[in-house]
């Protein structure tokens, strides 16, 4: 009889410890920095680097990313060139950008940051209209991964906000106030490019010199 | 008097533009056809001509005042440069344009004390070619 009861209470708290970890959301795998490393494309290495501020509700934003960005991925990115790396900055003005950001940071973190980037430009007049994101992102993705993405977006609210909020901290030291915000790094020099974007034909004659000087 | 002022206006205005031209032309020209281009009135074949040239324009018209060289002729062209580059800056800040100004570094804003700046500029500009022009025609009929 004590040997039932005593596996009994056993069996009680093996339950009710089961119980307590499925109610527990799991940890957050990622930081502000992993996350940073996350929505860089090209090589760490490369000689120049490019760091732009943005928010995805500025339209001088898309159509840097769009006009300028995009080539420049192509072109440069892709060959080593260039190390591009992307940091959040919603303006208060925008309703919608901070979700957006922590949509796109949520996708950075499950490995899906650059269509999910892509789509949140190219869409942008829709859900900056009506504030519907998810249905933008779900279009990117394949099912598997938008639940992948749902997920972290859900459990990892807080993590998220938090590495929007390091960009930001960072972009006000820098003294940003407008978006996009470009900084070109180049042996160990790093200039402002002037804010609001700058043309492909331009920059790509910029990269051009300071790959061969 | 009014040769102290010309004087005064001349030395002024040429060391600003020389000023304005070192500053531009320290960097690669690109950085300064990328803030031209944001003003959005030209065409991109139109900003590269102008940032290659201009800031060569504004050393060689700086150079002339300060030397006294051809004074009434180099106080027309920073004139025209003024007015041109005030036109510009009200017409940038009338659309709003969020942009800088890139009258001497990539980093200044363009605000309404750089439209005050500029007029001020143009007029001390054609103050001393007005001056200078007059000074020309004593110097005629005096000769």
């Amino acid at each position: 009889m004590k040997q039932v009861r005593f596996r009994l209470i056993l069996g009680l708290i093996a339950g009710a410890a089961l119980v307590a970890a499925a109610a527990t959301p799991p940890q957050a795998h990622f930081t502000p920095q992993s996350l940073s490393a996350a929505k860089a494309l090209g090589s760490s290495s490369a000689p120049i680097r490019i760091d732009e501020w943005a928010d995805y509700e500025c339209p001088a934003c898309r159509n840097f990313y769009q006009g300028t960005v995009r080539p420049m991925i192509d072109n440069y990115v892709s060959t080593g060139k260039v190390y591009f790396v992307y940091h959040d900055f919603p303006l208060a003005m925008h309703a919608y950008s901070r979700d957006a950001a922590r949509w796109a940071n949520a996708a950075a973190a499950a490995g899906f940051f650059e269509p999910v980037q892509q789509a949140l430009f190219a869409k942008q007049d829709d859900w900056s209209a009506t504030g519907k994101i998810e249905p933008v992102v779900a279009a990117a993705l394949s099912p598997a991964e938008m639940r992948k993405v749902q997920l972290i977006y859900q459990q990892d609210a807080a993590q998220l906000d938090a590495a929007v909020a390091s960009d930001l901290a960072m972009g006000q030291q820098r003294n940003i106030d407008q978006t996009p915000s470009i900084f070109v790094t180049a042996r160990g020099n790093t200039q402002a490019l002037p804010p609001g974007g700058v043309s492909y034909t331009l920059m790509k004659q910029y990269l051009d010199y300071l790959l061969a000087h | 008097m009014t040769w102290w002022l010309t004087l005064a206006g001349r030395l002024f205005i040429g060391a600003l533009f020389i000023w304005a031209a070192y500053s531009k032309l320290r960097n690669p020209w690109m950085l300064f056809a990328m803030a031209v281009d944001s003003y959005q009135m030209l065409p991109i074949w139109a900003v590269e001509f102008v940032a290659r040239t201009l800031p060569w324009a504004e050393l060689v018209l700086g150079a002339m005042l300060i030397f006294g060289i051809w004074v009434r002729w180099a106080a027309v062209g920073t004139s025209a440069m003024l007015a041109v580059f005030v036109t510009g800056v009200v017409r940038a800040y009338a659309k709003g344009l969020e942009i800088n100004c890139g009258c001497f570094s990539n980093n200044e804003p363009l605000t309404k004390f750089t439209i005050v700046r500029d007029a001020t500029l143009l007029a001390i500009s054609l103050a001393v070619a007005v001056m200078a022009f007059l000074a020309h025609r004593r110097a005629r009929h005096s000769s």
